[in-house]
């Protein structure tokens, strides 16, 4: 899992980047020095073997034939010379001295450099030296190869080959192991703000992203998430203590005009039009206190205080008391409301909640589906996951407006006249969210299907 | 309203409210005494004997429900009615459970304070220990759970017996439409529809269609009276 978000994590891809980029230039230094050096000591043998051929060629010049195969002979005897190869052969390809055995199948070329093995020649090292040498058709026609055993020096690149790739192999696998490593470090912080978050976002305010105490940048960033948190928990309970003043600033004076409204009322001191108005004033204000105590509940849903009391309710249980509660109501609209699951569907829960919710969902089927339609209430377990759906015939709510009915005070145009405040789903999701349940809507056709998964038992 | 020579200590701190119950409940009947405090309040309870206490939520030194505890701790038996401003479920459960026999939310009707002054001042009352109750020619019978007017039964679904017996045992009184939510559905919210006008409508056709009386009246603009005529 950690491993899975570390190889996906920016940081390691950055590092790849940066591994890549430096390795090429690595590469290039690592081959400039390589080629430079044994480049040099090639020059450097090379150098060596001209002069020893001027040096013969000088000779021939001079005194002839002969005293070059003189000088030869005394070359190959001469111990200051081991490591030299000689050879001078005829027109015949009959070698007249030297000390390798024949002259080499592989250098054909009449005159210039050449590269080859020599088997069994009796130079330093033995065995099958690689000779370089230069090669030159003398005016006679014979021909003479001066060279050196450069086993040595092959040897020698080689090894620095193998030292540069070993080396670059090396640097590229510990930049590799160093990268997993730090991103590994990076993404644990990072997941632990993370986890912090989502605690946050699914129970309250009150978590906080725990500190190493390394005074690094990561506890830096934790320290003022933090304080962030602190301040926005801080302004929460001031505004949830602003409301709840409010509630109940707001509520005395309505409770002094409901008072005497009431009193009026029953005073039977008006006509019956003066009476029938306080009625109505009575009424009004009833709903707008209904309206400010809706707002109010699901305000308080929303802090997610009412988790505390959560226990395991069974939903089958609550949606036929649902049913039983509107069965009434939906008899009156003509509609038939049923049932449908059976046994039990746990949950966990706040049952009233889950009651009203329920109970709101039903109350918009009937309220707004077709008068003599059909409105469907089941509950069962799909899969280990409770989910509970209320299902109506009635128009539905179109595709795009979905998202928007659960906003505060939102209400479709086709039921701006039914009554109702709007705040009935804006309960529903907020009563979803605090037990963590998906809301799904789907068509019908025609119609709507409301459904609320719940969080599966034991998660 | 039969309040009677019940005594009735009224907390309130707000002057007009409290103005406006000692005023409505002297004149239905009660005699009412008024704590403008908590300490006020916890001096008065414990002084004297009452049927119900009403107290507020929130007053200015002693939190109300800090005040019920402390004279719940003294012995004082008296059935406590919480009113408040908080109208959420969540505080009326802790109020309840910190020993208040019923809750009401402001602002309130005068008439549901009435209906449920009056049922929890029965609540000391002995309460019968018969198996069947009569009002006028209805018969319930709470064993089989079977309902019936004049010999002849009635249909009735469970949750709509249980509303009847409700209605019954509160017989002649008021019962407000949150009273009959919170006792018969177990809910203490208010759904917010006239759902329980339409059940009790339905209760109605089948108990009082086609006879001689009607037992179920509306009382306008608070809820229900089962009674039989004089």
């Amino acid at each position: 899992m950690l491993l899975t978000k570390t190889l996906t994590s920016s940081t390691f891809k950055l590092a790849l980047i940066a591994i890549g980029t430096f390795g090429v230039i690595v590469s290039a230094i690592f081959s400039y020095v390589y080629l430079s050096t044994s480049a040099y000591v090639r020059s450097r043998s090379d150098r060596a073997i001209m002069a020893e051929y001027r040096d013969l060629r000088g000779v021939y010049e001079q005194s002839g034939r002969e005293a070059l195969i003189g000088i030869i002979r005394q070359r190959v005897a001469d111990k200051a010379f081991a490591g030299h190869a000689y050879i001078l052969s005829d027109t015949s390809s009959a070698v007249l001295a030297g000390n390798l055995a024949e002259w080499p199948p592989a250098a054909t070329a009449p005159s210039g450099w050449t590269e080859f093995r020599a088997p069994g020649a009796s130079l330093e090292g033995g065995g099958s030296p690689l000779v370089r040498g230069m090669i030159d058709s003398l005016p006679s026609g014979d021909r003479l190869l001066v060279g050196r055993d450069i086993s040595d020096l092959d040897l020698f690149t080689g090894q620095i080959k193998t030292a540069v790739i070993s080396g670059v192999l090396l640097i590229f696998l510990l930049a590799g192991v160093a990268s997993v490593l730090v991103t590994r470090r990076t993404v644990g912080r990072i997941e632990q703000i993370n986890a912090t978050s989502r605690a946050i976002m699914a129970s309250g305010l009150d978590k906080r992203i725990p500190l190493r105490g390394t005074h690094d940048e990561w506890d830096r960033v934790a320290e003022n998430l933090n304080l962030m948190l602190e301040r926005i928990e801080t302004l929460v309970g001031e505004v949830k203590q602003v409301s709840d003043n409010l509630a109940h600033d707001l509520r005395t004076p309505l409770t002094r005009m409901r008072g005497r409204l009431e009193k009026a009322y029953h005073s039977q001191r008006f006509d019956e039009d003066a009476q029938a108005l306080i009625g109505d004033t009575i009424a009004d204000l009833d709903a707008v206190l209904r309206i400010f105590s809706s707002i109010t509940r699901i305000a308080q849903i929303e802090t997610g205080v009412r988790k505390e009391a959560f226990r395991t309710v069974n939903l089958v249980e609550i949606a036929q008391e649902v049913v039983e509660l509107y069965d009434a109501a939906a008899e009156q609209n003509g509609s038939c409301l049923s049932m449908t699951g059976k046994g039990e569907v746990p949950a966990t829960g706040d049952r009233d909640l889950i009651f009203d919710a329920i109970a709101n969902l039903v109350d918009n089927a009937i309220k707004h589906g077709r008068v003599g339609g059909r409105v469907i209430v089941a509950s069962e377990t799909v899969n280990g996951v409770p989910v509970i759906s209320v299902t109506d015939n009635g128009p539905g709510i179109p595709t795009d407006r979905r998202d928007q009915v659960f906003k505060r005070f939102y209400r479709l145009e086709q039921s701006r006249y039914t009554p109702g405040n709007g705040l009935g789903l804006s309960l529903v999701a907020a009563v979803a969210r605090l037990h963590g349940a998906r809301i799904e809507m789907s068509d019908n056709s025609p119609g709507l299907q409301f459904k609320l998964w719940f969080p599966a038992a034991g998660t | 309203m039969t309040g009677g020579h019940r005594r009735i200590l009224v907390v309130e701190d707000d002057p007009e409210t409290a103005g406006q119950l000692v005023e409505q409940l002297t004149t239905s009947g009660y005699q009412v005494d008024l704590a403008t405090c908590g300490n006020d309040a916890l001096r008065r309870g414990s002084a004297s004997e009452y049927a119900v206490i009403t107290i507020d939520r929130m007053l200015p030194d002693v939190d109300g429900i800090a005040v019920m505890r402390r004279l719940r701790d003294d012995g004082i038996a008296a059935p406590f009615l919480i009113i408040s401003a908080l109208g959420e479920i969540d505080d009326k459960v802790r109020g309840l459970r910190a020993g208040g026999d019923d809750y009401l939310v402001k602002p309130f009707s005068f008439i549901e304070l009435l209906a449920r002054l009056e049922a929890l001042g029965r609540r000391s009352d002995t309460v019968a220990k018969e198996t069947i109750l009569r009002v006028g020619d209805l018969a319930i019978d709470l064993i089989s759970r079977t309902a019936s007017r004049r010999s002849k039964a009635i249909e009735l679904l469970p949750k709509e017996f249980q509303l009847l017996e409700y209605l019954v045992r509160n017989e002649g009184r008021v019962v407000s439409r949150a009273m009959l939510l919170q006792h018969v559905w177990d809910l203490h919210f208010d759904p917010s529809t006239n759902i329980i006008d339409v059940y009790v409508g339905r209760l109605r056709r089948k108990v009082d269609d086609q006879q001689a009386y009607p037992l179920i009246h509306t009382v306008r603009g608070i809820g229900y009276c089962l009674r039989a005529p004089d």
